[in-house]
């Protein structure tokens, strides 16, 4: 009786072997050319832990290959892709590569990649410090947005005014007055040689005044805006052109498919809306994932007390 | 004999849920918030934030900060009329924790304040801050003059 139980199950795991996920027929595409620009030790850390689900070079071990893994597998490259490929790498200009580069570095420094699951079978994949150490030193050596040179010490022109602001591709229209919200934060990003302020407002100061962050009250929202970094002839490094805002927009309930926040970003002197489709913002929010714990917020803020009240 | 014991798993259940409650604490950039700085007259950060700069050799940020009349030139363009107050405040930077590739405002190194009076007159002060060292050698006509030509943080409104 036993004997033909094992049989039968046995049979199942065999017949199940003939269902296959379309992408191992396809699977060991050509191998992707090393990343071009990038040193050879620096491309191979990113090749042996990356790869197999972010570009068209995957290496499918024996046990990837059995029904029911094999489904798994190809939905993390599927999504995998989707988020970030290398493949794609020639087609990209300089600055999109150290952007890429970045998020990778800090998508390892977070722990968020290599996928967990992943390394508990391919411990080959796991990073150590020198892995990450040749990442950082590419990165701060290489690749390093250095400022434009002032192009106009002139300033006081006032502001520019547009028309009409188009809605976000998720239905979020423009808020116009996060300038006269508070500064709670600065960035120098020298990654991509922005400096940013981040507005918050008066819910959001409240919130931070009374120590009630985590998470954020229903009401809250951020500003974030980017300028280029532009040098000024005795070295100091001002905020140039205007390059874009974005806002992340607290409400548990109406942006209960988005993590309780609204997020929207538009673009340039014009304020173009970005995003391409209703679920750009998932770009966003997988960005964002490491700070789940602090309610997808990156920024610590300024705590900004009002001197009359003691 | 039997109730102590029943008490102690029961502290020790209850001990065991508050440690796995996930680890959530507010966070608060504490010593970048000039409020350390006792003998401020208002606080900047309360008002509109209208520049920002970097100093690489350095390694400090600032923000320009206007009041009401000041943030006028933010819009308009216009020069700094009577009755306007600007602060820059000036933090030593620090790499980002969450983020490699971002500096963010640490310790107050100082905050200056250029007021213009009912005459057009204009008047200039300094505070020490806490991360304040004596290298830095800050001219009060030199200062003055910087903060008043900062480029603004010009954006597109509507
Ligand atoms: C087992 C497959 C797998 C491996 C290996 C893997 N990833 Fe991913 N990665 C994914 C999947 C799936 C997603 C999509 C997650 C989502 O957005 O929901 C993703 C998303 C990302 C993202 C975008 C979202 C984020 O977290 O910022 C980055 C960046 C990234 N991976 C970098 C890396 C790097 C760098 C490595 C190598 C050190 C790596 N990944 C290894 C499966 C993998
Ligand atoms: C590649 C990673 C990445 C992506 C993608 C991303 N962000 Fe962020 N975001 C950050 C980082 C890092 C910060 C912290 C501030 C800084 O360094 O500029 C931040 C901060 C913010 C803030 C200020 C509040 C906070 O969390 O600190 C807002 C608002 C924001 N992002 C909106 C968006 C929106 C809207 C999108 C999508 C259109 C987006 N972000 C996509 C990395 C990202």
């Amino acid at each position: 009786m036993k004997f033909k139980i094992i049989l039968c199950i046995l049979a199942l795991v065999l017949l199940a072997q003939l269902i296959r996920p379309k992408e191992l027929s396809s699977a060991k595409a050509a191998p992707v050319n090393m990343l071009a620009g990038v040193p050879k030790e620096v491309a191979k850390v990113l090749e042996t832990s990356c790869f197999d689900c972010h570009s068209a070079q995957t290496n499918w071990q024996w046990f990837d290959k059995l029904t029911p893994a094999n489904f798994l597998v190809a939905s993390h490259i599927r999504e995998g892709r989707k988020a970030v490929d290398f493949s794609q790498w020639d087609s990209l200009a300089i600055p999109q590569r150290n952007a890429l580069l970045y998020s990778a570095l800090n998508a390892i420094l977070s722990k968020e990649m290599p996928l967990s699951s992943y390394t508990a079978l391919h411990p080959a994949a796991k990073l150590n410090q020198k892995d990450t150490g040749l990442l950082k030193n590419y990165l701060l050596n290489k690749a390093v947005s250095k400022p434009s040179a002032v192009e106009n010490t002139a300033n006081g022109n006032g502001q520019t005014f547009i028309k009409e602001v188009k809605k976000s591709p998720n239905g979020i229209g423009y808020i116009a007055d996060y300038r006269n919200w508070k500064a709670i934060s600065t960035t120098d990003r020298f990654d991509n040689g922005t400096i940013r302020i981040i507005f918050g407002n008066p819910t959001a100061v409240k919130a931070i005044h009374e120590g009630k962050t985590n998470p954020w009250p229903d009401g809250t929202m951020f500003a974030k805006t980017a300028w280029k970094q532009q040098q000024a002839k005795d070295g100091s490094v001002y905020a140039g052109q205007f390059v874009q805002v974005e806002f992340m927009i607290k409400n548990v309930q109406r942006y209960a498919d988005t993590k309780g926040w609204g997020w929207a970003r538009w673009k340039g002197d014009d304020l173009l809306p970005y995003g391409k489709t209703v679920k750009f913002d998932s770009e966003c929010i997988s960005c964002h994932r490491p700070e789940r714990n602090n309610d997808y917020v990156f920024t610590t803020p300024l705590d900004i007390k009002d001197f009359n009240k003691k | 004999m039997k109730l102590p014991f029943t008490v102690g798993i029961f502290s020790l259940i209850i001990l065991i849920m508050l440690g796995c409650r996930p680890n959530t604490p507010n966070r608060i950039n504490k010593e970048a918030s000039v409020s350390s700085i006792s003998k401020l007259p208002e606080n900047p950060l309360e008002m509109t934030p209208m520049a920002v700069s970097l100093q690489s050799k350095a390694k400090t940020m600032s923000t320009l900060y206007g009041n009401s009349m000041a943030s006028q030139r933010l819009k308009k363009g216009a020069d700094y009329a009577s009755g306007s107050v600007l602060y820059l405040v000036t933090w030593k930077g620090k790499a980002d924790p969450d983020w490699f590739g971002a500096r963010i405002p640490d310790q107050v190194m100082a905050v200056e304040r250029v007021s213009v009076d009912s005459e057009g007159q204009k008047s200039y002060t300094f505070f020490k801050g806490p991360a304040w060292h004596p290298g830095l050698n800050f001219k009060n006509e030199e200062r003055q003059n910087i903060m008043l030509s900062m480029p603004l943080a010009a954006s597109p409104g509507i």
